[in-house]
């Protein structure tokens, strides 16, 4: 008797559990009602302000990473020669102007008075040191020695005057200089103590310095009081906590312990915005997303089939429905952030039918597998496969999802041609100029280009390299995107959207396009 | 008694070679640490195979593996690939922080299942025990990713009566301990109750009772303490599984522990740190389960180490 009393309530119980956990959404926006009518809680902080993200580099040298993570608070505190604003406008940085004075020579003139946090005076000799030790022994260990080997040498002409010897013409190169390997180090700072504590303790010039780091936990910058820049910062303190899950970043906004989320989920969005102390800002990033043709394989050889597959989704219903409208679609494999995007370019079109003429002109069977490799660890964009499958299903084609290990796909199957006839691939070409995308996609060898040639591309991403005029090269760029776009080298899905939310009481933040978040301009009301 | 122990840290060793062995070979199977350094670099063919090169990654796998065991007899696994700073530095500044999460773990775990195993035991087949043993059910069937971001809405978001997450102080660490230590408490509470039931059938149960000794006495003098064996032994291997298995616990309550070290170098494929935190993780763990076969001795006197068996 006992016995079926027990399993009668511990039936009951489970049926309890699994519509408690299957309700999550409904309770979730309970909650959002009750703190909507609350105050906000972060009211009283005073002029700093604390931001939640998802990860921290671990070290702070900045010729040692590559990462998106150091870029969002290492840009508070160093500085390059030349600098991006928010809309990603190359502007003068450290250096007040430029000029070259032949294909391979470039010179700047250098910011007067600028000091680092440690007081030691920014000059061409601080210009030199950089380039030497990124060039040198030091920087060949790292990842960002290879972005700037067109530079032969830099030579100082007086204190603020620099001038760049370049080994061959480098169209991008000034994209470059604002990027993270390029930015100015204190020379003594860095002789005097060892690589470690570098790593630990970064010095730059920039509106904030860091006073404060606990591995993984919490990054603290204090007002640089002395930056060049009249009456900026405006914050005293920006303190980074750490907090990989998305979920806890949001709960820990939600109690006002941090007063920015970055990496807000789609599907917090929701929450943020129902929350009344809460914005929800979306930025446009320079990341695309596609699945990616492998031309080495049977079937994908065929320029017919990869046209077919790109009239056969419909991506503006997967980008509204999956995504939630956060998302762009793009013509060919980079954002409209690049230079060398192509506007005039339309996405392929929605249209089933032309499909699967193509396919028939193709002479492609009815049922005919493909086999697809995506990442394991992103959900999102396994619902999106899923949806592709839907829609190349409609035109005959049968989809073999293989979910991998990322760090397995992007080092093993890619590189090898092992990851099927089509591959999740995700792109941010980081000099923003569809050089580095382009280069690094079709030309023939290149890491994670398997297998596409064409000779004509091939030309023409020489052609581009050849000249530092940019309005021949953005010619170039034009033919090179209609060639591509026929060519279809991928199934070009979307441009990634960020979604950050911050609390109402700060004043002037603006998101960043490209994760380097700005700072100097951030108040409090 | 101490010629056992010598063998048994013989054995760790013969552990440690054939652990060192599997990790060592089995990271290397996939993905290239290079690559995911230049995760948003975009980098050429020469410059992976530059960095590669100055990692020591061209050497020969048996070069580097020779460099590894090194390493694991001189406590020095090298420098993280990925951060510049010794592997040793970087378990020691977390390894407190581990610990103190699998100790309030077990200390939850402990809290709730003892009692409730004792009083299920004990009232068998009354509403006590009915209620215990869906406490258990619930609790081993709770999963802890739920459970942890459940309990930081209602105690942390809504009730604000405890902090979200992080690693400050003792209010920190109650909502993950609890998370970790429910589910543990559920199976745990099965285990003492049904020991209970086997050790309270026995005689000298019944000749205690029979002597008039009171009902409570009986229990936790002679019967309790009898019981315990088993559990001690399901406890020191559940602290090992709960120092290298803290991992999502410690996701979710941003807890800067080896666990979310280890899992972060598995994603930047951080050899260096892999390698070491793992050797280190099984250290501790062949250590834990020495330890509790000497506790034996303690709990009950007629265990003798060293002897045929234990």
């Amino acid at each position: 008797m006992m016995k079926k009393w027990l399993s009668l309530i511990s039936l009951i119980f489970s049926l309890m559990l699994v519509l408690a956990a299957c309700s999550g959404g409904g309770e979730e926006s309970s909650t959002n009602e009750k703190s909507d009518s609350r105050e906000n809680p972060a009211k009283d902080r005073g002029n700093e302000i604390i931001i939640g993200v998802s990860g921290e580099p671990q070290n702070w040298d900045p010729i040692d990473t590559f990462l998106l993570d150091w870029s969002t608070i290492a840009t508070s505190v160093f500085e390059g020669l030349v600098d991006r604003n928010l809309n990603l406008e190359i502007q003068p940085g450290l250096a007040e102007s430029w000029e070259y004075l032949d294909d391979q020579t470039l010179q700047f003139k250098l910011r007067q008075g600028v000091q680092f946090h440690n007081g030691e005076p920014f000059n061409a000799d601080a210009v030199k040191f950089t380039f030497d030790r990124l060039l040198g022994e030091e920087g060949q260990k790292g990842p960002q020695y290879s972005n700037y080997t067109s530079i032969d040498s830099v030579e100082v002409v007086d204190e603020y005057t620099a001038t760049f010897h370049l080994n061959s013409p480098d169209p991008v190169l000034l994209t470059k200089l604002a990027g993270y390997g390029a930015v100015i180090v204190p020379p003594k700072y860095v002789q005097e103590h060892d690589d470690e504590f570098f790593n630990n303790n970064p010095v730059g010039t920039g509106p904030f310095k860091m006073t404060g780091y606990k591995r993984d936990q919490e990054i603290v910058l204090e007002k640089n009081p002395d930056y060049w820049k009249e009456g900026l910062p405006k914050l005293d303190k920006v303190t980074f906590k750490v907090i990989p899950e998305a979920s806890t970043r949001l709960a820990e906004l939600q109690t006002g312990n941090i007063d920015v989320m970055k990496r807000v989920e789609v599907a917090q969005a929701e929450t943020v915005k129902n929350t009344s102390y809460l914005e929800l800002i979306d930025v446009g990033t320079p990341t695309v997303y596609s699945l990616r043709f492998d031309p080495g394989q049977k079937l994908m050889d065929n320029k017919l089939v990869r046209q077919a597959i790109n009239y056969a989704v419909d991506k503006q219903s997967i980008i509204d429905e999956i995504l939630s409208g956060y998302g762009k679609q793009i013509s060919t494999y980079q954002s409209e952030l690049s230079f060398g995007n192509n506007p005039d370019l339309e996405p392929y079109p929605y249209d089933p039918e032309k499909a699967k003429e193509l396919l028939a002109e193709a002479g492609v069977a009815e049922g005919t597998v493909l086999d697809v490799y995506i990442p394991g660890n992103d959900g999102n964009f396994k619902e999106i496969t899923q949806a592709v499958a839907f829609y190349l299903e409609e035109v005959g084609l049968k989809m073999n999802i293989n979910s991998v290990d990322n760090t397995t796909l992007i080092s093993e199957l890619i590189p090898n041609g092992k990851a099927g006839h089509m591959y999740r691939q995700g792109w941010g070409g980081w000099t923003l100029d569809f050089d580095n995308t382009a280069y690094l996609m079709y030309h023939e060898g290149e890491q994670w280009n398997p297998s596409f040639k064409d000779e004509k591309v091939e030309e023409l991403l020489a052609a581009q390299r050849a000249t530092v005029d940019q309005e021949e090269r953005k010619k170039i760029f034009m033919e090179l995107t209609e060639l591509l776009y026929d060519l279809a080298p991928e199934l070009n899905l979307y441009q990634a959207v960020d979604l950050y939310a911050a609390n109402s009481r700060l004043e002037n933040f603006q998101p960043p396009h490209d994760d380097r978040m700005r700072l100097e301009e951030v108040s409090v009301k | 008694m101490i010629a056992y122990v010598i063998r048994r840290l013989l054995h760790t060793v013969l552990v440690v070679l054939g652990i060192s062995l599997i990790v060592f070979f089995s990271i290397r199977l996939t993905g290239d640490p290079v690559s995911v350094m230049f995760a948003a670099g975009e980098p050429t063919k020469e410059a992976i195979a530059e960095v590669r090169s100055n990692l020591g990654l061209d050497e020969p796998l048996y070069v580097q593996y020779g460099i590894f065991l090194k390493g694991i007899f001189t406590f020095d696994f090298g420098k993280s690939f990925r951060s510049g700073m010794p592997v040793m530095e970087l378990i020691n500044e977390r390894i407190g922080a581990t610990l103190a999460l699998a100790l309030g773990g077990m200390a939850v775990a402990i809290l709730i299942a003892f009692p409730v195993g004792i009083l299920s035991a004990v009232k068998r087949d009354t509403a006590v025990d009915f209620f215990g043993r869906i406490f258990s059910l619930l609790g081993i069937s709770f999963p802890n990713f739920w459970l942890g971001i459940m309990l930081i809405l209602v105690f942390s978001v809504t009730l604000q009566w405890l902090p979200v997450s992080g690693f400050e102080g003792f209010k920190h660490l109650i909502l993950p301990s609890i998370t970790l230590g429910l589910i543990l408490s559920g199976i745990l509470a099965r285990l003492v109750r049904s020991s209970m039931l086997e050790v309270m059938n026995q005689q000298y149960v019944s000749t205690a009772k029979s002597k008039g000794i009171s009902e409570w006495k009986v229990i936790i003098k002679h019967a309790f303490r009898n019981a315990l064996l088993p559990t001690v032994t399901f406890i020191g291997l559940q602290f090992g599984s709960l120092l290298g298995g803290t991992v999502i616990v410690e996701q979710i309550f941003s807890w800067p522990g080896v666990g979310r070290l280890i899992i972060d170098a598995i994603n930047q494929r951080d050899y260096p740190v892999i390698q070491g935190g793992v050797i280190y993780l099984a250290i501790i763990m062949v250590l834990v389960n020495l330890i509790v076969d000497l506790s034996y001795t303690l709990i009950d006197p007629r265990v003798k180490v060293g002897g045929s068996k234990s």
